[in-house]
């Protein structure tokens, strides 16, 4: 079913109203959408609705088909309204496995129930920034205000221009292994240090009550913005000469995702000797790194590299103390030019102190 | 690549380090599965393995025909005979085949080559000729 059938510059949203169709299609929603019911999500009708759809909002969550989402359309940034008058463990039990736990760093749970917002939150490790604030579970309040929260952001730049939930997937499907063969034996506590932590949104793959997560940024905004959608995790900015203000041997895991190509060579250098120095022996260091580099902006000077380069300057910052680990090459959706590597080292040496 | 930080890769270069990843996680995985020392090469065809694999089995048949026969005290006497023996006949064979399956049967090959040569080239090497099966061998390896 078509609500307003004009095309909106920044984005355009599919609502699934479900049960409430009828009921949205009287509002008028403040932009140009795509408004389905019950009876339009049969798996080829979806295909066909989300083809272009930049969100999907899901207004009705009992009657949404999640299974059915398939291929690219797993892509798309979800919005779920959470239906009121149900407490965490009902909602747990029923949407739990099958599609709180799917959820990504750019998926958004919209609620008017802070505590409900809070307990799902600890529960499943997302950021602040993924929830909605709204003042009713009713579908049609919330699909004005999302409508117009859509609207309102599609005339900013994006927070993240340099990848999206595609990006995020493949990087996460190829990081969570390394993650888990990081930490080891569950009941060791685990530190954790993401250099270029940007808004944080690696914090999530870990469980913040059990791993003490901490992240450096040359930015003050994105450490503010850090520290608001993980506040159990430590954010810091990184010191001047893009040292880490950290003791040496205080981390399990030292990683970065995608940071080195915004620096140049004698700063890539610094970078990799400090990440080394603050690793414990036997931690690991984890570099996610585009190794061919397709994307450019226009907004950043980027310094390529390739993967030889990569690892010559990270034997020689670290003096060749480090024995690898793990090699793999990614490929990313919609793109046929730029190629991501995961290269993973441990550190090797006697600890200084025990 | 130009040691210029401003620089911007060409298509070529983008070409160069797609190359370079590749071979480099495939060194990797070789090296994972125990392939030490090969990394630069490109893996090798089920053909060269089975030519591999046949050339150790020549050998092994041809030691032992060696050790059991009349002349195997006077061979054992030697060295060269004895460190074959050990290589390919003894139970640490199968665990040096195990560990490294590759180079131990491009060194079986090797091996069977400089034998055969040897035993050619003695003074028992054109009785050995008469036999078919030693013709045969020196067709194949040499």
């Amino acid at each position: 079913m078509e609500g307003a059938s004009t095309s909106v510059a920044g984005g355009r949203p599919v609502f699934y109203a479900g049960r409430f169709v009828d009921r949205l299609q009287s509002i008028g929603l403040s932009r140009a959408c795509t408004l389905l019911g019950d009876w339009d999500v049969l798996p080829a009708q979806l295909t066909v609705a989300t083809q272009e759809a930049t969100s999907l909002i899901v207004l009705d969550l009992f009657s949404f088909p999640f299974e059915a989402l398939s291929g690219v359309q797993r892509d798309i940034p979800l919005i779920l309204l959470l239906p009121s008058g149900l407490d965490e463990e009902f909602l747990t039990t029923v949407f739990g496995e099958a599609v709180f736990a799917r959820l990504d760093f750019f998926d958004r749970i919209a609620t008017p129930d802070r505590a409900l917002w809070k307990s799902l939150r600890r529960r499943y490790w997302w950021a602040e920034q993924q929830r909605i604030e709204l003042e009713s579970c009713d579908p049609d309040e919330a699909a004005k205000a999302i409508g117009s929260l859509l609207e309102a952001e599609s005339c900013r730049p994006l927070p993240h221009p340099d990848f999206d939930k595609a990006t995020h997937r493949v990087q996460k499907a190829a990081l969570a292994p390394q993650f888990a063969a990081a930490r080891g034996a569950e009941q060791i506590s685990f530190d954790v240090l993401e250099v270029g932590v940007g808004t944080g949104r690696w914090a999530s793959s870990f469980d913040l009550a059990r791993t003490a997560f901490f992240g450096l940024d040359s930015s003050e905004d994105m450490v503010a913005s850090a520290r608001a959608n993980f506040p159990e995790g430590r954010f810091d900015r990184l010191q001047p000469g893009l040292l880490v203000p950290y003791d040496d041997e205080s981390f399990d895991l030292v990683f970065c995702v995608t940071l080195m190509h915004h620096n140049p060579t004698p700063a890539k250098k610094t970078l990799l000797s400090e990440m080394w120095r603050v690793a414990r022996p036997g931690g690991r260091l984890l570099f996610l790194e585009d190794f061919v580099f397709g994307k450019r902006s226009e907004n950043s000077t980027v310094y390529p590299m390739s993967v030889l380069e990569f690892v010559g300057l990270l034997l020689e910052a670290t003096n060749g103390q480090v024995s690898l680990e793990h090699v793999e090459s990614l490929r990313y959706p919609h793109d046929d030019v730029t190629r991501g590597g995961i290269i993973a080292v441990s550190k090797l040496g006697v600890p200084q102190r025990w | 690549m130009s040691e210029n930080d401003f620089y911007t890769p060409t298509d070529l270069d983008m070409l160069r380090m797609e190359n370079e990843l590749l071979t480099f996680e495939v060194r990797f995985l070789r090296s994972r599965l125990g392939w030490v020392g090969r990394g630069t090469g490109s893996s090798p065809s089920l053909n060269r393995l089975a030519q591999l694999e046949e050339a150790e089995n020549d050998l092994v048949l041809l030691l032992r025909r060696m050790a059991s026969s009349p002349l195997g005290p006077f061979l054992r006497l030697k060295g060269e005979f004895r460190a074959l023996e050990e290589r390919y006949l003894s139970p640490r064979a199968q665990e040096a085949s195990a560990r490294d399956r590759l180079t131990y049967l491009e060194q079986a090959e090797n091996d069977l080559v400089l034998l055969l040569r040897r035993i050619g080239r003695g003074p028992l090497g054109r009785v050995f000729r008469l036999k078919r099966g030693f013709r045969n061998l020196e067709e194949r390896y040499l």
